[in-house]
C-alpha cells in the first residue's frame, strides 16, 4: 500500500518540457456490460487506450455512448466486465477496497457531470472532504489547503455558503476545487462545463488548462464542445461504446 | 473526523432533532421504569428481619364455644401443640402475620420526635418462632409478668427514628394506638421488620407483648385465635393433619386452618410481581417501538444519502469508513438525546420526585444509558453495513 502510493520515480511532464511518454492509465480490451432484467447494454466494447503522464485528453461522443462509464472505470469507481485497468503499470483488479480507496484519494480527482456536492456541508467542508480521508493531516492544514483550492477557482468569498445558495457555475467551481485540493496526479472531469454558459465554460476550461500546464496534472475530460476539445492535446471519440478515433 | 461528524450533524439538525427527541423520551421512560425496578430489587435484597421457613400459620375458629371459656381452651391448645413431636415453638400473634395482607400502625412520639410505626404483637416464643435477632436488651419473658409498664421491643428503624443518639433501653414511649398506650423499651431488634414481604419499603415497627387471652384488647375485634408455629425441618404434611386433629380434640371442636409462611409468601410475591411484570412489558414494548422507529429512520436516511455516500467513496473513503461514519453519527445523536434525558433524570434525586435513594437513580441512569446505547448501536449496525455496501458508480449515477 505504502510503496504503491509513493510518488513514481519518473518525472512529470514539465511545462514546455520534453514529453516523456509515461503511461499513468492503461485500459486494455475493456468491456462494460450493464445487465438489467430485460436488456443487456454494452456500454463499452473492446476499448483500448493509454493516458500518459501530463496529457490533457478529451473524450467526445454522442449521449449514451459510454463516456461517463469510461470515466468511472478510470476513476476506479467501477469494475469492467472484462479487460484490465492499470495505474502506473499495476493492474487494479486484484486491489483491495482499502487500496482502491487510497488510490482514489491520493492519485485521482473527480469532477462529476452533475457536481455532486454534499448539500449538508458548507463550501469549505465540501472542498476539505478528500483530505478528511487522508491520515495524519491536521485540521488546520486541511483548512488551509481547502482555502487555497477555493482561491484558485475564485470562490474565496463563498466558503461558508451551502451548495443550494450557489449558482451552477459556482457549484462546478467548488467541485473542481474539491477535485484539485488533494493535489492529484490525474483529474477526471465529466462534462465540467456542460451546465454552464460559454463565458463560465471558458473560465473553467482555462482553469483546467492552467492546472495541466503549470502543475503537470494529467487531465481526462469528457466534453460536447468541439472548441474546447481542440484546446486539448488529444481527442478520443467514442461511438456506441467503441473508439472511433 | 469527529469535528466533521459534529458539523454534519449540526447541519442536518432538523433531521436529527426527531431522533434526538425519540431517544430523549425513550430514555426518560426507561429511567423511570428502571428506577422503580432497581428500587424493587434493592428492597428485595434487604433483610426481612425474620425467618419464614418451617413456620406455620394456624387460624382457629372457636365455633359456638361461649367467650368466657375460650381463653382456657386456647391455653390448652397452645400447651398441647408445644408437646407435639415435630413442633419446636408456638407463639400467639396479632393478625398482621408475615406476608398477610393485614396492617396495623400507630404513631409514637417521644422527646419531640415522631415515628409512624407498624405495630405487631407477639408471645414470649415469637423470637424463636420467627428467629428475631436482638441488638440490645431482650425479647419478652416471664419477667414481664410483674412489670408495671407494658414492655415493647422496637425495630432498628424505630430506634434510629426515636433515639438516634441516646440509649433506647428503658425509655418510655407512648403510642397513639390506645390499646398499646404507654410502653417501656426492653429490647431493640438488630434489623428492620418487614411483614409485608420482600418488596415492602422499610418502616419503623414495634412489638407489644401479647397474652394468650382473647380478652387481650387486640383480639376483641378479631374473632379468631391465631398462632405462629415453628416446626422441625423434618416436618411433613402429616404433622399438619395431626395438628388439626389435636386442636379439634383438645378444644372440643375448634376448627383449624394451617398454612405455611412460604405458601403465604408465594401469594404475596405474585401480587407484588404482577405490576412489575406489567412495567417490564411496557418497557419492552417501548424498546421494540423505539428500535423499529430508529431502524426505519436510519434506513431512510441511508437511502436519501446514497449520492453523498457515493461521493465520499469516490473521494477515498473505504467501505469501513462509511459504516463507521453512520455508526458514529448515530452515537453522537444518541449522546445528545441522552444528555437531555440525563438533565431531566438528575432532577429526580435533586427534587426527591419518587422518594428513592440517590444510588437507585444513579443505577437506573446507568442502566437506561447502557440500554439506549446498545439499542441504537444495534439499530445502526445494519443500515451502516448497507451504506458501506453502496456502489459508488451506481449511487453517483442516480439523481
Ligand atoms: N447502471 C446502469 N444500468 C444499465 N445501463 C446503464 C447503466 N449505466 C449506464 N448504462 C447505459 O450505458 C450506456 C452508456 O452510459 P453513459 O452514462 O456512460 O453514457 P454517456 O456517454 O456518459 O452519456 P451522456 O453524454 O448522456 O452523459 C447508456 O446506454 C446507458 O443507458
Ligand atoms: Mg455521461
Amino acid at each position: 500500500m505504502e510503496n504503491l502510493l509513493a510518488k513514481s520515480p519518473e518525472t512529470r511532464t514539465l511545462p514546455n518540457g520534453p514529453a516523456t511518454a509515461t503511461p499513468v492509465l492503461r485500459l486494455t480490451d475493456i468491456e462494460k456490460i450493464y445487465q438489467t432484467k430485460t436488456i443487456e447494454t454494452v456500454a463499452l466494447n473492446r476499448v483500448n487506450m493509454t493516458i500518459n503522464r501530463g496529457e490533457f485528453v478529451s473524450i467526445m461522443g454522442p449521449s449514451g455512448c459510454g463516456k461517463s462509464t469510461l470515466l468511472s472505470l478510470m476513476g476506479l469507481l467501477d469494475e469492467p466486465t472484462s479487460g484490465t485497468i492499470e495505474i502506473d503499470g499495476r493492474a487494479v483488479q486484484s486491489f483491495s477496497d482499502r487500496e482502491l480507496a487510497g488510490l482514489r484519494n491520493l492519485k485521482i480527482g473527480f469532477v462529476f457531470q452533475s457536481y455532486h456536492l454534499i448539500n449538508d456541508l458548507a463550501v469549505l467542508d465540501n472542498v476539505e472532504l478528500p483530505l478528511l480521508y487522508r491520515s495524519g493531516m491536521s485540521g488546520k492544514e486541511r483548512r488551509q489547503r481547502a482555502l487555497n483550492a477555493l482561491d484558485k477557482v475564485g470562490l474565496s468569498a463563498r466558503t461558508t455558503h451551502f451548495p443550494s445558495q450557489l449558482s451552477g457555475g459556482q457549484r462546478q467551481r467548488v467541485a473542481i476545487a474539491r477535485a484539485l485540493v488533494g493535489g492529484p496526479e490525474i483529474i477526471l472531469a465529466d462534462e465540467p462545463t456542460g451546465n454552464l454558459d460559454s463565458v463560465m465554460g471558458e473560465e473553467i476550461m482555462a482553469l483546467l488548462l492552467d492546472l495541466n500546464r503549470n502543475e503537470g496534472t494529467t487531465i481526462v475530460m469528457v466534453t460536447h464542445d468541439e472548441q474546447q476539445a481542440r484546446k486539448t492535446q488529444r481527442l478520443i471519440r467514442l461511438f456506441d461504446g467503441s473508439q472511433v478515433g | 473526523m469527529l469535528r466533521h461528524l459534529f458539523t454534519l450533524i449540526w447541519n442536518r439538525k432538523r433531521a436529527n432533532a426527531l431522533l434526538i427527541a425519540e431517544i430523549f423520551f425513550a430514555f426518560v421512560v426507561l429511567f423511570v421504569l428502571g428506577s422503580l425496578l432497581v428500587d424493587s430489587y434493592r428492597r428485595y435484597t434487604m433483610p426481612l428481619g425474620y425467618q419464614y421457613e418451617q413456620v406455620w400459620y394456624v387460624a382457629m375458629d372457636p365455633g359456638n364455644e361461649p367467650a368466657a371459656r375460650q381463653d382456657a381452651t386456647f391455653l390448652r391448645v397452645i400447651r398441647s401443640l408445644k408437646a407435639l413431636p415435630g413442633v419446636r415453638s408456638v407463639s400467639t400473634t396479632l393478625y398482621n402475620t408475615p406476608f398477610s395482607f393485614s396492617d396495623s400502625s400507630g404513631d409514637i412520639k417521644v422527646n419531640g420526635r415522631n415515628a409512624n410505626c407498624d405495630r405487631y404483637a407477639g408471645g414470649d416464643d415469637m423470637a424463636d418462632v420467627l428467629q428475631l435477632q436482638l441488638a440490645e436488651g431482650r425479647w419478652f419473658d416471664r419477667r414481664d409478668d410483674a412489670a408495671t409498664r407494658k414492655p415493647v421491643v422496637i425495630s432498628s428503624e424505630t430506634r434510629a427514628a426515636l433515639f438516634p443518639a441516646g440509649p433506647a433501653l428503658g425509655q418510655i414511649i407512648t403510642s397513639t394506638n390506645t390499646t398499646d398506650g404507654e410502653m417501656q423499651v426492653v429490647g431493640v431488634l438488630a434489623t428492620t421488620y418487614r411483614s409485608r414481604g420482600e418488596f415492602q419499603k422499610p418502616k419503623p415497627a414495634y412489638f407489644r407483648r401479647s397474652q394468650p387471652l382473647l380478652a387481650d384488647a387486640d383480639t376483641t375485634h378479631l374473632d379468631k385465635p391465631l398462632l405462629l408455629v415453628r416446626v422441625q425441618p423434618t416436618a411433613t404434611a402429616e404433622l399438619e393433619q395431626r395438628m388439626t386433629k389435636e386442636i379439634a380434640a383438645v378444644s372440643g371442636g375448634w376448627k383449624a386452618a394451617v398454612t405455611t409462611l412460604p405458601e403465604e409468601r408465594t401469594i404475596r410475591m405474585k401480587f407484588a410481581l404482577a405490576p412489575m411484570g406489567a412495567m417490564g412489558l411496557v418497557g419492552l414494548f417501548l424498546i421494540i417501538n423505539v428500535a423499529l422507529g430508529l431502524f426505519g429512520v436510519l434506513w431512510q436516511t441511508i437511502n436519501q444519502r446514497r449520492a453523498e455516500i457515493g461521493v465520499r467513496r469516490a473521494m477515498g473513503a473505504t467501505a469501513g469508513r462509511i459504516s463507521a461514519q453512520i455508526l458514529g453519527e448515530t452515537l453522537v445523536v444518541t449522546t445528545f438525546g441522552l444528555g437531555l434525558g440525563l438533565v431531566v433524570a438528575a432532577q429526580f434525586p435533586l427534587l426527591g420526585v419518587m422518594d428513592m435513594k440517590t444510588g437507585v437513580y444513579l443505577t437506573a441512569m446507568l442502566l437506561a444509558t447502557g440500554l439506549i446505547y446498545a439499542l441504537t448501536t444495534l439499530c445502526a449496525l445494519y443500515p451502516s453495513r448497507l451504506a458501506a455496501g453502496i456502489h459508488p458508480a451506481v449511487a453517483l449515477r442516480e439523481e
